[in-house]
């Protein structure tokens, strides 16, 4: 069974990002290779997703990073059930929680393709990338 | 001086399938019998509370019912919005602003939706902007039981909880609703049948996820003055504290603690209770794991401890800690929201009107609510007497 093939084919309408102007930089990173998130100069500590204020120390002082990518799984899922396509024909797939190795900030995310059998929670994985229009993409992970 | 607030009347609609019947019309006929249970007529209620999913909900019911309330409510934060609702108009009573207050729920979720409220997908189809966690949750493919879940495989990991110890909680409320004929499912439950019904997103199974039911449900609050002269020994409220950790559980930062660990020792503090004091617990099982994380930030087992203390039958009537006497949403009934329902079977079980499912002799019940993605909780402390 190719489970990747499902998630390799144009994007429904209705899945493309619609990005609001304080998160563009995230999909348009996706888009180019890159995992953009932020992070506070005024307490140095990161966060995902895109906010005006940092969401530990409150401060208004967040800039976009390029995170490096590496995490670990915190926790995941198997989704066998989806009544929304194409995730009905996607079906089992493994989505997950990571998080940063380097930044601490906690991402959820598909894993495409990975066997169920093949994800652990404390496993190592990193950020991949999948096209989602000509200018947006998807953040996905897989085993590091 | 605060004034002692009570429930006075409580009221269910028809249920658990009625598709002949809007949720206005679940609302208005479990309002009805609310009423009627109390003692009560349109004409004494002062204020309303409602959550439904949409602006105004409260102002459309209450136009409907032809109420003018001078004290409104509309908390929308999920499933435990109605024991935000009863906290808030707990201490409106208590502060003297009002003196009776219905609170009112209803929604035919089974009949116009089916059954796609936990594996739907997010909301927002159709490119329209979403909340902005939800952006991010909805292409993963991510579902509301998925969500449920992946918290649960965390508690296993951490703690070493297994999926039959889940699948106990919902052999339990199963034993339970066998004693309620308004229950949505009566045969009996086994682990293995749990075990074996399919995986809808690991570690839950389809019977570790509640029912999708249609129904509504009231109940009325005053002042304890008021309740003397009414028709039902009045149900005290002792204690409550709601409060909330995240939105959407990639925001969950420890999916094994919810923030009932806040919300439970304040209301028990306020209610001059222990876990060990509590006769009937009202437990929101939208996922056997809400039950299994909620317990134990509760205090009724230390935390990691919650899978042997549900596997050792603790939750059935007899029981140790007996809890959703009616069957809960995992059997009985969960018409998109059951907060409200806990409320009102607590009451029963402290005015000993709960028929088969009864708890003898019991005098302290908590009602706890868990909305969202385990994100909001509320829990109310009620007693046959006051504080």
């Amino acid at each position: 069974m190719n489970m990747s093939s499902s998630w390799d084919g144009e994007t429904p309408k209705y899945l493309i990002p619609n990005p609001t102007p304080e998160d563009r930089e995230y999909w348009t990173g996706a888009r180019r290779g890159e995992l953009r998130i932020q992070r506070c100069t005024t307490c140095g500590l990161h966060q995902h997703y895109a906010r005006m204020l940092c969401s530990h120390c409150g401060k208004a002082t967040v800039e976009w990073v390029t995170a490096s990518g590496r995490g670990v799984v915190y926790s995941y899922t198997v989704v066998r059930q989806n009544g929304v396509p194409p995730f009905n024909e996607r079906v089992p797939f493994v989505v997950a929680a990571v998080d940063l190795a380097e930044e601490g900030a906690r991402v959820l995310a598909a894993m495409p393709g990975v066997e169920p059998d093949a994800v652990q929670i404390g496993m190592d994985v990193r950020a991949t990338f999948r096209p989602a229009s000509d200018d947006f993409g998807f953040v996905d992970f897989a085993p590091a | 001086m605060k004034r002692n607030v009570c429930v006075v009347g409580v009221g269910l609609s028809d249920g658990p399938v009625t598709p002949d019947m809007s949720a206005t019309m679940l609302e208005a006929q479990s309002f009805r019998r609310a009423l009627d249970d109390a003692g009560l007529e349109t004409s004494d209620i002062e204020g309303l509370a409602s959550a439904g999913y949409g602006g105004m909900h409260e102002v459309q019911l209450a136009e409907y019912l032809g109420l003018t309330p001078h004290w409104l409510e509309s908390t929308q934060c999920g499933g435990s919005s109605f024991e935000f609702h009863t906290m808030h108009a707990y201490r409106a009573i208590q502060n003297g602003d009002v003196d009776t207050i219905a609170i009112v729920y209803g929604n035919n979720q089974l009949s116009a939706s089916g059954r796609t409220l936990g594996t739907g997908g997010g909301g927002g189809r159709g490119g329209m902007a979403m909340p902005l966690p939800m952006a991010y949750e909805f292409p993963t493919g991510l579902t509301l039981v998925g969500a449920y879940a992946m918290a649960a495989q965390r508690h296993m990991h951490q703690y070493g909880t297994t999926a039959e110890q889940l699948a106990s909680i919902s052999v339990q409320m199963r034993e339970h609703a066998g004693r309620n004929p308004n229950a949505m499912y009566r045969d009996p439950l086994t682990v293995d049948d749990v075990m074996s019904s399919r995986l809808v997103a690991d570690p839950l199974h389809k019977f570790d996820c509640c029912v999708i039911s249609d129904g509504g449900c009231a109940i009325i609050l005053t002042t304890e003055e008021k309740a003397r002269d009414l028709a039902h020994k009045p149900v005290f409220v002792r204690g409550a504290a709601g409060g909330m950790t995240h939105h959407s559980i990639q925001g969950m930062a420890d999916m094994t603690t919810t923030a009932a660990a806040v919300t439970g020792p304040k209301a028990f503090a306020e209610a001059g209770i222990t876990p060990g004091d509590v006769d009937m617990f009202a437990m929101y099982d939208s996922f056997t794991y809400t039950v299994l994380v909620v317990l134990e930030d509760l205090g009724f087992a230390p935390k990691g401890d919650g899978g042997a203390f549900v596997a050792d039958g603790n939750l059935r009537l007899g029981g140790a800690l007996p809890t959703n006497t009616d069957g809960g949403g995992l059997s009985a009934t969960h018409p998109g929201m059951r907060g409200l329902f806990l409320l009102c079977e607590a009451t029963r079980q402290l005015r000993g009107e709960a028929g088969a499912g009864q708890v003898s002799g019991a005098e302290i019940a908590v009602a706890s609510g868990s909305g969202g993605w385990l994100s909001t909780h509320g829990t109310v402390v009620l007693g046959t007497e006051a504080v």
